[in-house]
């Protein structure tokens, strides 16, 4: 690593050098988890963590793994169907906090005849959708009272993208620091997954809400897939020492 | 009011599977206790328990008071434990969950009913003054376990804690500081601990030492608490599924195992604290009981 | 002597941290935003809620007062309006205390206040809650006695040795060092109470003048409190980014 990490504490502000360089010159900053802006032209951080900035997007934003999941627009997620009420589901993604709104239509194919049949306790991979309510601070729908509402539908083409309920298999709880990095491809630097996959089938959900759900077809393959990943993020290893995970699972089977 | 969040259908089934299929979670054996860690703090009777991921703290405490008029020869000795949300955001302040009032029940019968602690030892001046201890027990983590967590926090606590001496001279009793003279164990008469069993597959299959999402899944629960000599102290089924009657010996067998386990554990835990403090072999001059 | 941080170290709580420090050692754990109850529901804010848990006992009006205290305190640095009709839940578990905690001369609530506002801090920053500024704390205890000099952080032994005490005051301050708290108990002239003030500044914020030296400022025993929180978040963030670095 070239540069050292820019560690800021809450009520920091970013230094002017620290901003992003945007190669595209019109694009305007925009601000992830973690920071505010406070008019004119000052941004601080809102929680502790490193600076990370891309330039490409010119984006600036906080990174951190620990804490509670906050729904942001557009985030894959695996939630929990609670109960069913006259036009939606209400659904938990967190344990404790208020229930996210997936309306009976928003699946792909749903008619008013044809609802999904989603009994309390069914998991769904769903996004979170754009509230029309949000704030500009983006820090967190339902800013204002509005709940957060689900999709499991592309709204523009009305194909589900494998969204909908997930039937079977497990779930596994990871850090948020995991999920994003299992949902940022490559650049996650997890391999653990396609290590195993060259071996054995399973299919994986990742909901950026700290929840991996796998489904290996039997038990013993969907605990080593789901095993394997939270012992990668409990210990913080790298591409060598999941390497050796792979190989030792793959022994046991 | 906020209740422990539902387990998904999935996650059930899938537990349940597992067990048909001889699989835990965590790849332990079904009579097999998860890690067992016990730390004491630097003042005598705090006993710091991890069981796996669930964490509890107890710490005894000591105070003179009065005696009950009902109990003139006895000491008084209370067990307190109330869920903070620091364990888990189901538990608010003031208001028990089942979970508590089950918890406060069984270390009540285990450990204050079956006379674990000589209250008798405890009595000052008959009738006039007596030690009032206390047992305070603080969930830090929860992750299944309590009950059996608690017990070993409180009785290594226990046995961890030393009281101040008194000295009676006919109507007045001095209560003599740390300084003056050094503090003495607690009177126990033996060491109760609990081992809970959780049933599932209506009573067919059954395992020790559930995680929370064991717990969550289970059918029934029988909790026995015994002593390293194979006496029984209680047996508690509060409902849930029915479960084969000729399966509470076998339960008993297994406990046993596990209770004298543990109890080898906090002796071991218990030796290593009083080596670290004994600093030049001081503890063995200071003793009342050496021989002259 | 820098006081111990354990951050994260809790499975069910969003945010954990142990302090320790000169024989007071606290859990502090954070939850939220939670869904909260209608009763304590807020519109545009969240509902902060903190729980004291004494070492011995379940809490009495001594415990109370803390907590509106620090509930208080904390309101001030917490973005509630980020996150409104949320509850944010801390709770504070006495673990230990120093042996002279009581008998001291200084009124227990008191000692014990910066070390838990140093707790909930570093708790909050483990649930990454969104807050305004940081907030440090520190005990300033005046001895009787013409020539007596004022104690910065003293240990519970320290001040117990220099009996009687004629005033005790705490002060916490925030991240931009302005004073978000400050509670004085015994009897002091405006003086006295500014020096104390000062004294207390000086410990708790940033170091006037850019410094970017590495070498501790040892002043008296007395680390600088915001560069000490600055390496306990340093460290926080090295553990989280420690896959990046292994091969």
């Amino acid at each position: 690593m070239a540069t050292a990490t820019t560690i800021l504490l809450p009520g920091d502000q970013i230094p002017p050098e620290s901003l992003p360089k945007p190669t595209n010159a019109k694009k305007p900053l925009t601000l992830g988890p973690g920071l505010r802006h406070i008019p004119p032209n000052t941004i601080t951080a809102t929680i502790a963590g490193a600076l990370a900035t891309d330039n490409k997007k010119n984006a600036a934003w906080i990174e951190y793994n620990s804490g509670r999941y906050t729904p942001q627009p557009h985030d894959l997620i695996i939630a929990t169907v609670h109960a069913s009420a006259a036009e939606t589901f209400t659904c938990t993604l967190t344990p404790h906090t208020p229930p996210a709104l997936l309306p009976h239509l928003a699946f792909e194919g749903a008619t008013r005849k044809t609802r999904p049949i989603l009994p309390p306790g069914s998991l769904v991979y769903a996004r979170v959708s754009p509230s029309p309510s949000s704030t500009t601070s983006g820090y967190s729908l339902g800013a204002g009272g509005a709940p957060i509402e689900l999709t499991c539908v592309d709204p523009s083409t009305g194909k589900s993208d494998g969204l909908g309920p997930l039937k079977g298999g497990m779930v596994f709880p990871i850090s948020l620091g995991m999920s994003r990095r299992l949902l940022a491809g490559k650049k996650g630097g997890v391999i653990v997954l396609e290590g195993l996959a060259k071996k054995v089938g399973f299919e994986v959900a990742v909901g950026r809400n700290g929840v991996l759900w796998v489904d290996g077809g039997n038990v013993k393959t969907t605990l080593l897939v789901g095993r394997a990943v939270q012992e990668v993020d409990e210990k913080g290893m790298g591409e060598k020492e999941q390497l050796w995970v792979v190989e030792r699972g793959l022994r046991g089977l | 009011m906020p209740r422990e969040a539902e387990i998904s259908v999935n996650e059930r089934t899938f537990i349940q599977q597992a067990l048909q299929e001889n699989i835990r979670l965590d790849g332990r054996a079904f009579d097999a206790f998860r890690p067992l860690k016990l730390n004491f703090g630097d003042e005598y009777g705090v006993a710091d328990v991890e069981l796996g991921k669930t964490r509890v703290i107890a710490r005894i405490s000591v105070e003179v008071t009065t005696p009950l008029p009902e109990r003139k020869f006895d000491g008084i000795f209370q067990i307190v434990t109330e869920f903070s949300p620091m364990a888990s955001p189901a538990f608010e302040v003031g208001r028990p969950t089942d979970a508590e009032v089950i918890l406060s029940r069984i270390l009540e019968k285990a450990i204050r009913r079956s006379n674990a602690l000589d209250t008798e030892s405890l009595c000052i001046i008959a009738g006039l003054k007596c030690f009032a201890l206390r047992a305070d027990v603080h969930i830090i983590d929860h992750d299944g376990g309590l009950i059996d967590a608690s017990c070993i926090a409180v009785m290594a606590a226990l046995q961890h804690f030393r009281r101040p001496d008194v000295v009676v001279e006919g109507e007045k009793a001095i209560v003599l500081s740390e300084r003056e003279r050094e503090p003495i164990p607690l009177s126990i008469l033996h060491q109760p601990l609990c081992v809970t069993f959780s049933y599932y597959e209506e009573g067919e299959i059954f395992l020790v030492d559930a995680t929370l999402a064991e717990e969550q899944v289970r059918q029934a629960e029988i909790i026995v608490t015994m002593n390293r000599h194979g006496e029984v102290c209680q047996i508690a089924k509060y409902g849930g599924a029915t479960v084969d009657p000729l399966a509470l010996l076998n339960c008993t067998n297994i406990a046993l195992q596990k209770v004298q386990d543990m109890s080898r554990f906090i002796q071991h835990k218990l030796d290593e604290d009083a080596k670290k403090r004994d600093v030049g072999g001081l503890m063995a001059e200071l003793s009342a009981e050496n021989a002259r | 002597m820098a006081p111990e941080a354990l951050l994260s170290h809790l499975n069910r709580a969003d945010g954990s941290a142990t302090y320790t420090q000169n024989g007071y050692s606290i859990i502090g754990a954070v939850n939220g935003p939670l869904e909260v109850q209608r009763r304590d529901e807020l519109p545009s804010e969240a509902t902060v809620e903190v729980n004291v848990r004494p070492a011995i006992g379940v809490g009495s009006p001594k415990e109370r007062h803390l907590e509106t205290l620090l509930a208080s305190t904390l309101r001030t640095i917490i973005l509630t309006r980020h996150i409104p009709r949320t509850l944010v839940q801390i709770t504070l578990q006495v673990r230990s205390l120093p042996s002279e905690h009581a008998i001291c001369g200084v009124d227990a609530s008191l000692s014990l206040l910066p070390h838990l506002i140093h707790t909930a801090l570093l708790a909050l920053l483990s649930s990454s809650m969104p807050l305004r500024t940081t907030v440090t704390a520190a005990l300033v205890v005046l001895p009787a006695g013409r020539d007596a000099a004022p104690m910065l952080q003293p240990t519970a032994r320290d001040v117990m040795l220099a009996k009687p005490i004629q005033s005790a005051h705490v002060f916490a301050f925030s991240g931009n060092g302005k004073v978000l708290l400050n509670e004085s108990d015994g009897s002091f002239t405006y003086e006295e109470w500014e020096e104390a003030c000062e004294m207390a500044e000086e410990v708790c914020c940033k170091e006037g003048g850019v410094g970017l030296s590495d070498a501790m400022q040892v002043d008296g025993g007395s680390e600088n409190l915001e560069r000490w929180l600055r390496e306990v978040v340093r460290r926080k963030v090295e553990k989280e980014m420690r896959w990046k670095s292994g091969t």
